[in-house]
């Protein structure tokens, strides 16, 4: 039977630096991708609605503002969000107009500052130039 | 005048109170440097005034005592508890102890009274426990007295036998003897193995912390204090540890001579050396169920101090 | 002297709410009694309103630990409704962060184990090296817990070298200290001393109760969903199921450490033979009327998700079968005739989820037997008026 079998392991670990991290006075870096909190591009949405269809806690709310001008507004709760991307996914646009930043210390003291908001003119999806038809060869002359 | 200062500020209540948060901090940044983490940090530099922010903090807290429970020991027993071990801390020879003349707190037999001042705690707990009738705490009421049977004998028997090399029950002149013969010290190892283990055993610390398992009877004996009477109660085990430290520094280690400054820094030295010993035993081992604790102390303890009785009987009579 | 002590449904033996009323003479257990549902979060009828892929994320949710096994199992069997196949790299990308996570959990565990025994040293130890396993899942994936790595039809992300490269080093290192933990661990006389021999559960008996997982694994008997049913690619993957022989406490631990092995191997499969290709399929929104039962080894036991379909892109029902609800009958089996100081370590040997295990709370009354479903408003009026009406009361004895 073996008496204490960790101490070397343990008096070794007196020498080293503790692996705590002394947050706040260090804070670690987040990987990219990391899943932050989501916002707009308001210069490339088009208004399909597609992220408000399939967000699974109903966090983003998109309304008409002025139907002549095409002009839409977008409120983004916040604390509704469970940061889980698939309004970027769901995003048809390229690129995104949905992305998610690297933000992570979002905690308020009122839930209502958590909102988001943006009033936008809907982008309009630039068509391709179509491509200048073939100059058509001179006919060769009748043999 | 000098009474007064004996007393009040050291070795009395001024300085057990401000050595014992500092034990206490000593122990918690051991037991975390061990296990890899940091340990306090933020109150004070190095965290050193966690203790006393914790004893603050439980100060101002709301006190609760059930309907059921008796009031009259509910809340008398930590008050008495703290006294009982504050009581004890005078006897620990540090000032005021010439070997040549016996006083009022250095006398022939105060070793016993010591030992005895120590095991008072525990009959506090159980009754702590008894008195709270929440049955958690009567759970852990009786798992401290069935400890009490399995390690109060092998303590007894491997604090006494210095005792005996030494040739008096006086603690003092037992720390006298060893500073004036150091090599003595060295038949006395296996009793100071002993005497850990035991006094880990009489403080509730892993691996016997059975009576307030956390995580099996919720807070055991203190379920159901709080507040005020809970600072009390963990003041009471801070000192308790520090006084059962420096038995074992006077008794094992060659006390603290030299004078009143001297024997201060000896004090602090020798004490943290063996808290240290005590949270490496600690950090090292896990629980064991209350039927185990006896079966070693029964099996293993108990032999090896008689058998260090029995080495210090045959150098005794070699030396003669 | 017989008295009852609750454990729970606060208590610090344990993660989660659950109420289990111990009936105890001295130290020694005789009974106990075990009462669900204080988890209820009515998340199958929440299902019922959500499209299909917006129940990815909400299964994910049933559970902190073993999410993503939740998000498989849904996914596979809404996979199925909606008649699309995967292709083979978004499969294998599925699986390894699903044993990654089968790591974390075990990983996990042994910490729980370690705490609960008293031995908070390897509680630490166990832990740090865990943060190994969620630093390579938050690159993989984006964050350390819901991984919402799955999609119908595939997986969202996909690896690049460098990240292949990285987990394949971090892999290497937990091997390392889990070969230090077997072998230290295993011989600490302290905590083996508080395993062996504890919480038996003979092999008749856990196949008579239906226990699942490393329970029931460790009373010897090989029964893995991996290896009965496979799928994916665990047909070709080298790995083999683990057992152990002793049937207690111990015999789990050692089950979930060799799990732990195999899982290492499985992932330096996966990451070697990553087929290349794209990693999802387009999915449809609706699906064809139907029903599916979709099986899965979640670190804690078989996972079964029943959905049915009804044309809509929304499920009509969804039933979860979490791998802890199998194992309460054997909880209360392997109680009788411990000891209280056995008491967290027997109920963390499961390795209990009480989340993923409270669905639905069934009313009987007691003076007819009959069975009917309350609404919870009307649960809220009758309990505030019965308050209302009785008169206060001292020394009341417990409500049995």
């Amino acid at each position: 039977m073996k008496v204490a079998v960790f101490l070397p392991e343990l008096i070794r670990h007196l020498f080293r630096k503790p692996a705590t991290v002394d947050y706040p006075f260090q804070k670690l870096e987040v990987p990219p991708d990391f899943r932050g909190t989501p916002f707009l591009h308001p210069d490339r949405c088009i208004a399909c609605k597609a992220c408000e269809r399939d967000c699974p806690a109903e966090a983003i709310e998109i309304a008409t503002v002025n139907e002549a001008e095409k002009t839409f507004k977008m409120v983004i709760h916040n604390d509704r969000c469970i940061h889980c991307a698939q309004c970027v996914d769901s995003c048809p646009t390229t690129p995104k107009a949905m992305e998610m930043d690297k933000l992570f210390e979002i905690a308020a003291f009122d839930r209502h500052d958590l909102k988001a908001e943006w009033v936008f003119a809907r982008a309009v999806l630039k068509k391709e130039p179509k491509p200048a038809p073939a100059v058509p060869q001179a006919e060769p002359p009748p043999a | 005048m000098k009474t007064a200062l004996y007393l009040l500020v050291y070795p009395g209540l001024l300085f057990l109170f401000v050595y014992s948060t500092f034990a206490e901090w000593f122990d918690r940044k051991v037991y975390a440097r061990l296990q890899n983490r940091m340990g306090p940090t933020h109150t004070g530099r190095w965290g050193i005034l966690q203790p006393v922010a914790d004893f603050v903090k439980l100060m101002a807290k709301e006190d609760i005592v059930p309907s059921r429970a008796d009031k009259t020991l509910f809340v008398l027993l930590p008050v008495v508890g703290l006294a009982v071990v504050l009581t004890a801390g005078l006897l620990v020879p540090v000032w005021m102890s010439d070997p040549a003349t016996p006083g009022v707190v250095s006398f022939s037999g105060d070793i016993v009274i010591l030992l005895y001042l120590l095991s008072l705690p525990t009959l506090i707990f159980f009754l702590a426990g008894w008195a709270s009738t929440n049955p958690f705490s009567i759970i852990g009421g009786t798992r401290v007295l069935t400890m009490l049977f399995g390690y109060e004998v092998p303590l007894f028997l491997s604090v006494l036998s210095p005792a005996l090399l030494a040739g008096s029950w006086r603690l003092a002149e037992i720390a006298a003897f060893y500073r004036a013969k150091p090599l003595l010290l060295l038949p006395n190892l296996i009793g100071f193995a002993v005497a850990l283990i035991a006094v880990q055993a009489k403080l509730e610390r892993t691996p016997f912390d059975i009576p307030h398992a956390e995580t099996e009877i919720v807070g055991g004996t203190f379920t159901e204090y709080s507040g005020k009477k809970l600072a009390f109660f963990r003041l009471m085990t801070d000192v308790e540890m520090v006084v059962s430290a420096a038995l074992l520094a006077a008794v094992f280690l060659g006390g603290f001579g030299g004078g009143p400054l001297l024997g201060f820094i000896q004090l602090v030295a020798k004490t943290l050396f063996v808290i240290f010993l005590l949270s490496v035993i600690r950090a090292v081992t896990g629980r064991i169920r209350i039927d185990q604790v006896i079966g070693i102390a029964w099996r293993w303890l108990a032999p090896l101090a008689v058998l260090q009785l029995f080495i210090v009987i045959l150098i005794k009579g070699f030396l003669r | 002297m017989k008295f009852q002590i609750p454990i729970g449904p606060q208590h610090p033996a344990l993660k989660e709410p659950i109420s289990l009323r111990m009936t105890v003479e001295g130290e020694v257990i005789r009974d106990a009694d075990i009462r669900l549902g204080y988890n209820h979060r009515g998340l199958e009828k929440l299902a019922e309103q959500k499209s299909y892929i917006q129940n990815i994320y909400l299964t994910e949710r049933i559970c902190g630990i073993c999410s993503h096994s939740h998000a498989v199992a849904f996914t596979q069997g809404a996979e199925r409704l909606l008649e699309i196949e995967p292709p083979k790299r978004g499969l294998y990308l599925r699986h390894l962060v699903a044993e990654l996570e089968r790591i974390h959990s075990h990983l996990l565990w042994l910490g729980v184990a370690g705490h609960e025994a008293g031995f908070d040293t390897f509680f630490m130890y166990t832990w740090r090296d865990r943060e190994v396993v969620m630093d390579l899942l938050e690159m993989i994936s984006g964050n350390r817990v819901h991984y919402a790595i799955n999609t119908l039809g595939g997986v969202r992300r996909d690896l690049d070298e460098a990240l292949r490269k990285k987990i394949l080093e971090g892999l290497d290192v937990l091997k390392q200290r889990s070969e230090y933990y077997f072998k230290i661990g295993a011989s600490e006389p302290t905590f083996v001393a508080r395993l062996a021999g504890v919480g038996k559960l003979p092999r008749e008996r856990a196949l008579a109760l239906c226990a699942v997982g490393p329970t029931l694994r460790a009373s010897g008997i090989p029964n893995d969903v991996r290896k009965d049913d496979p799928f994916a690619f665990y047909g070709e993957a080298p790995f083999e199921v683990a057992t152990a022989d002793t049937c207690d406490v111990l015999g789990r631990t050692v089950v979930r450490i060799k799990e732990l092995f195999e899982s290492y191997k499985i992932c330096g499969f996966i990451l070697k033979n990553l087929p290349s290709g794209p990693v999802a399929v387009k999915a449809p929104r609706k699906a064809k009327p139907g029903e599916v039962v979709s099986r899965y080894e979640a670190p804690r036991g078989e996972n079964i998700h029943y959905i049915k379909s009804n044309g809509t892109d929304k499920p009509e029902r969804l039933k979860v079968r979490a791998p802890t609800l199998a194992n309460y009958p054997a909880t209360v089996e392997m109680l009788r005739d411990g000891f209280i100081a056995d008491i967290p370590l027997i109920f963390a040997a499961i390795d209990p989820c009480i989340c993923c295990a409270d669905r639905t709370v069934e009313l009987r009354d007691a003076r007819t037997g009959e069975e009917r479903s309350v609404r919870f408003s009307e649960l809220r009026r009758t309990a505030e008026e019965r308050f209302r009406r009785l008169p206060a009361q001292r020394n009341v004895p417990w409500p049995f």
